[in-house]
């Protein structure tokens, strides 16, 4: 019997803790466990055989780091450890085994370097090493990041047709190290297609059940668990684990009433501990655990969930007649995606809608250098949009959690494309209610389509929870006659099939003045039509106010808590009209006023002002001005960066002067900024950008841990003729200076300043750097005295 | 935490402050306080010292250098500590860049005073446990200071389980992480 047939009727009891009891027989500190797999591996035998005299159905192979990265430069190879440890494990006659896959033992981005494609590649090498040696299961453990699990988990479906279970662990708070909650790893892992999940290590089991109750409640599949035998205790520098097999048991049985299947133990539990549960576990039947029935978009730390609730999605992360967004996607200008996620999700909004789709543009490349961005500032899931199958595809492989794919239709190929997409990475789908014919006229016909659409995806097994549909939002002021139409099959849709439906309220007043006027009472009427979501501008305070007004009427916000905390608030906060009539904008900046310089600019272009004369003359002047007294050490670089803040500010409506009338502004000069490879402080860096495009420069800003080849690949296409570099560490420095051999040996006509902390000017000349900057300060010097040649 | 280090860390000298940022200090104080999740773990090893570097009993980590010879002069015995505020800081200060970069700095600066806090916690502790057995402690020396190369990192972080206990890992070229972290050697004397 297979392992998961066993697992339908039955409870499937893995082994406990290998460390502990290597660590029993001798192995030191700082050595890598699986090595023994070769140099000891009758003791490894030894302990697997206690196990399985124990009661274990499962043995775990040793084979937990056994992956290139922490196997980098040492005695035996990767392949050779998994190898001898599957072979250890086999020889203990268990039913099954399963191979180990625990953490790489590097952080991924964005909060680490390694990548989403590395972390995969490590852990398909050990599927497929594991694989060959004929393992019964893999199991994916003691993971505190789901973007970790997600690339394991990948690897694991992709390259072998094994069941896979996967583990992760929690901390007192409910969470993992890395921020992840126990919905959020439910959701998601369900959603990845995981044959059982759960818990592993951390807490012992009494701690730990708050999160298998959680687990209980939104897991689609059966629940491991296998807890550390309660808190460990230091006694004179040896660990120890404060419960008896018989407590664990006790706290087991609690377990197995709330659905839990498979058990086993982690760190601290022993034979005895398995001799035990089994004990017990043979005497009672597994429980089925109830399916969720209700449906959680997730992004790698937050779970949202889409019944009973109105969702707002925040519409803003979408090109189409967004000229600043179009720019800024064109032109690399990330910061401008993540500060309008920050704001969209600041105002309220619950999901973000991200699309990247621009005429002549690697589409797929984009929307995920759009995601990363997004992910790395916000914590909302996201609803990843385009039109492009393959563009969705990258996307959804590479985010973060469980996403929304926005959309499929009801063309046959669209449905053909789109919905495998859907069932492999297990998504949520908005649907969309038009077909071969283009948009029904008729309710009833919109009706029809999405049914269409929802049967088809119950072919591919896609339940119809993880369905909404878009009823579709026709323009007002060209189709009247079809708005309400639109609503009518809100209405039909929510009544025959029961699903979750979504629309795109903006669509309605293309070419009408006061559109917020028509969009927020098309809002009113679609939400009264039973809309569940509403794809909106959530900066708007019109329609997040009448979001906030239905949900009190709709008896979602109960007693209005959320309402009256919302707007008694705000009418209490007094509108701040600042009075900087008599201050001049140099004392403005100079006293680092960040919130008042954008208003003193704008009042001084309406009255005529000529904009390159206050960035010549005003900005600069008043940088110069606190410059100098920075290097004098009067001000220090706080109040440094708060008059650049004023200017950055004030800057951005110069922009928009400059943009409203069609005129590019002359840049003094292109300047490239990157963090070299390896390195991924970046504040510093990012002062430095903001001095320089204070100064009128085009700053081009390729982020941290920079590979060389793009460093290289940007100057050369950008005709780049300066390039500042950062290192904050020793070691990589080392990178910055391969970054400049590069450059040199390239022949580019492009000379290089560097800076950071543990820099200065004998490592400048060690790296073969043009310029040394000491602070932000020096780079802006060094950029003038360049370009003023 | 001590205000007098964020503003060290600053680069403070005595400047006169402005109202508004003496508050905007104070702000991203108590936000670094909330945000972090402090964790630290510890343990305790003989050692012995060799001419080329100082070995520690029982365990497969040997320390190449004159520097730590030198820093644990007198010691038989060396505690191995690993520190970190958790992740969730990292996030709020990258956040915090591309809305506010004074107030990252700042809040990056009460971080850094933060893990330092933490250390002198995990620090006293250990004292605690030298005087137990009428001894004193050398101060906190990390791979990167001296000769003692930074390479020892993953070592340490192996050697105290720290991925597992505390969430903190090296990345290939030895940064740790979540940043605001340290691992460090206190020698018993």
């Amino acid at each position: 019997m297979k392992v998961l047939e066993h697992l339908k009727n039955n409870f499937l009891l893995f082994d406990g803790a290998m460390g502990t009891m290597l660590q029993n027989e001798g192995l030191r500190d700082g050595e890598l466990p699986e090595v023994l797999n070769i140099e000891k591996p009758g003791i490894v035998s030894k302990i697997h055989r206690q196990y399985v005299l124990a009661g274990a159905d499962v043995v775990t192979a040793n084979t937990f780091g056994a992956n290139s990265l922490k196997f980098k430069n040492q005695k035996y190879t990767v392949k050779e450890v998994i190898l001898s440890g599957i072979k250890c494990a086999k020889e203990s006659g268990a039913k099954y085994v399963a191979q180990d896959i625990g953490p790489t033992g590097a952080l991924l981005e964005p909060m680490g370097t390694l990548t989403f494609e590395e972390a995969y590649d490590l852990y398909k090498e050990q599927v497929l090493i594991g694989k060959e040696a004929g393992v019964d299961l893999f199991i994916i453990e003691t993971i505190s990041d789901l973007y970790e699990a997600k690339a394991a988990i990948l690897a694991a479906k992709e390259n072998s047709g094994l069941p896979v279970f996967c583990t992760m662990t929690f901390e007192k708070d409910g969470r993992t190290f890395c921020g992840v909650d126990a919905v959020s790893a439910a959701v998601t892992l369900s959603s990845l297609g995981v044959d059982a999940l759960g818990v592993n290590c951390s807490l012992g089991p009494k701690e730990i059940l708050p999160v298998v109750e959680t687990l209980a409640k939104y897991s689609k599949v059966p629940l491991i668990v296998q807890a550390n035998a309660g808190l460990p205790k230091d006694l004179g520098g040896k660990t120890v684990y404060e419960i008896t097999p018989e407590e664990y048991t006790n706290e087991i049985k609690k377990m197995a009433d709330l659905g839990v299947r498979v058990f086993g133990g982690c760190c601290g539990t022993t034979p005895e501990f398995i001799k035990s549960m089994k004990n017990y576990l043979d005497t009672v039947k597994p429980k089925e655990i109830a399916p969720p029935g209700v449906s959680f978009a997730t992004s790698g730390t937050k779970a949202v969930c889409l019944d009973g609730r109105t969702i707002v999605v925040g519409e803003r992360l979408n090109p189409t007649g967004k000229k600043k967004l179009k720019e800024a996607l064109v032109s690399n200008n990330m910061d401008y995606v993540a500060r309008e996620a920050i704001e969209q999700a600041q105002h309220g909004a619950d999901i973000l809608d991200v699309n990247a789709g621009l005429p002549d543009i690697d589409e797929p490349k984009l929307l995920q250098k759009v995601i990363k961005e997004v992910q790395s500032v916000v914590n909302l899931p996201l609803q990843i949009d385009s039109s492009d199958p393959s563009a969705i595809e990258a996307a959804v492989r590479f985010y973060n959690g469980r996403p929304i794919i926005n959309s499929v239709n009801g063309k046959k190929e669209s449905m053909e494309k789109i919905l495998p997409i859907v069932k492999k990475y297990g998504t949520l789908v908005v649907a969309l209610t038009l077909d071969e014919g283009g948009i029904p006229k008729k309710a009833e016909e919109r009706l029809n389509i999405a049914k269409k659409i929802i049967d088809e995806a119950e072919k591919y097994g896609i339940s119809k929870e993880d369905i909404i549909v878009d009823a579709l939002v026709l323009t007002v002021s060209a189709q009247q006659e079809e708005v309400l139409e639109t609503l009518r099959a809100v209405k039909l849709i929510k009544e025959h099939l029961k699903v979750k439906t979504i629309l795109g309220i903006s669509n309605v007043s293309f070419g009408l003045p006061n559109r917020e006027l028509i969009n927020k009472t098309f809002l009113a009427a679609a939400l009264g039509a039973g809309l569940d979501m509403a794809i909106i501008n959530p900066m708007s305070p019109g329609m997040m106010g009448t979001i906030s007004a239905y949900k009190v009427l709709s008896n979602e916000d109960k007693d209005a808590a959320g309402f009256i905390k919302k707007f008694a608030s705000e009418e209490k906060r007094e509108v701040k009209v600042v009075d900087n009539e008599n201050t001049s904008l140099f004392d403005i900046i100079v006293q680092g006023r960040k919130d008042e310089s954008a208003q003193k600019v704008s009042k001084m272009l309406d009255e005529g002002k000529d904009p390159l004369d206050i960035i010549e003359n005003e900005f600069v002047g008043a940088l110069n001005f606190v410059g100098e007294k920075f290097e004098k050490g009067e001000i220090f670089l706080p109040q440094l960066m708060q008059s650049a803040q004023a200017v950055k500010n004030a800057f951005v409506v110069i922009s928009d002067f400059y943009q409203s009338r069609g005129v590019k502004r002359e840049q003094k000069g292109k300047i490239l900024l990157a963090t070299v490879k390896g390195d991924i402080h970046d504040i510093g860096k990012n002062i430095v950008k903001m001095m320089l495009e204070n100064y009128g420069y085009e700053v081009f800003d390729l982020g941290k841990d920079v590979d060389k080849s793009l460093i290289i690949e940007t100057i050369k296409k950008e005709n780049i003729t300066l390039a500042g570099l950062s290192a904050l560490m020793t070691t990589t420095v080392k990178s910055m200076k391969e970054t400049i051999d590069e450059i040199r040996k390239e022949n580019l006509p492009c000379k290089v300043m560097v800076g950071g902390a543990v820099l200065n000017e004998d490592y400048a000349r060690f790296v073969g750097a043009d310029y040394y900057a000491k602070d932000a300060q020096g780079a802006v010097q060094i950029a003038r005295e360049f370009f003023k040649k | 935490m001590d205000k007098s280090e964020v503003l060290r860390y600053l680069g403070h000298k005595g400047q006169q402050l402005s109202r508004g940022l003496d508050l905007e200090i104070d702000e991203m104080i108590n936000k670094c306080r909330d945000i972090s999740k402090p964790k630290y773990v510890y343990k305790i090893y003989n050692i012995k010292k060799h001419p080329d570097g100082v070995e520690f009993l029982g365990s497969s980590l040997y320390l190449f250098g004159k520097s730590v010879i030198n820093h644990l002069k007198g010691a038989d015995k060396c505690a191995i500590f690993a520190a970190t505020l958790g992740a969730d800081i990292d996030r709020e200060i990258a956040v915090m860049q591309k809305t506010d970069i004074t107030r990252a700095l700042i809040l990056d600066a009460a971080a850094s005073a933060l893990i330092e806090e933490v250390c002198d916690t995990a620090q006293n502790e250990i004292a605690g446990l030298a005087k137990r057995e009428g001894r004193k402690i050398t101060s906190r020396y990390s791979p990167g200071y001296g000769d003692l190369s930074l390479d020892y990192q993953q070592k340490i972080l192996n050697m105290l389980d720290a991925q597992r206990k505390i969430g903190l890992t090296a990345s290939t070229n030895n940064i740790l992480l979540p940043r605001k972290s340290v691992t460090a050697l206190i020698g018993f004397i």
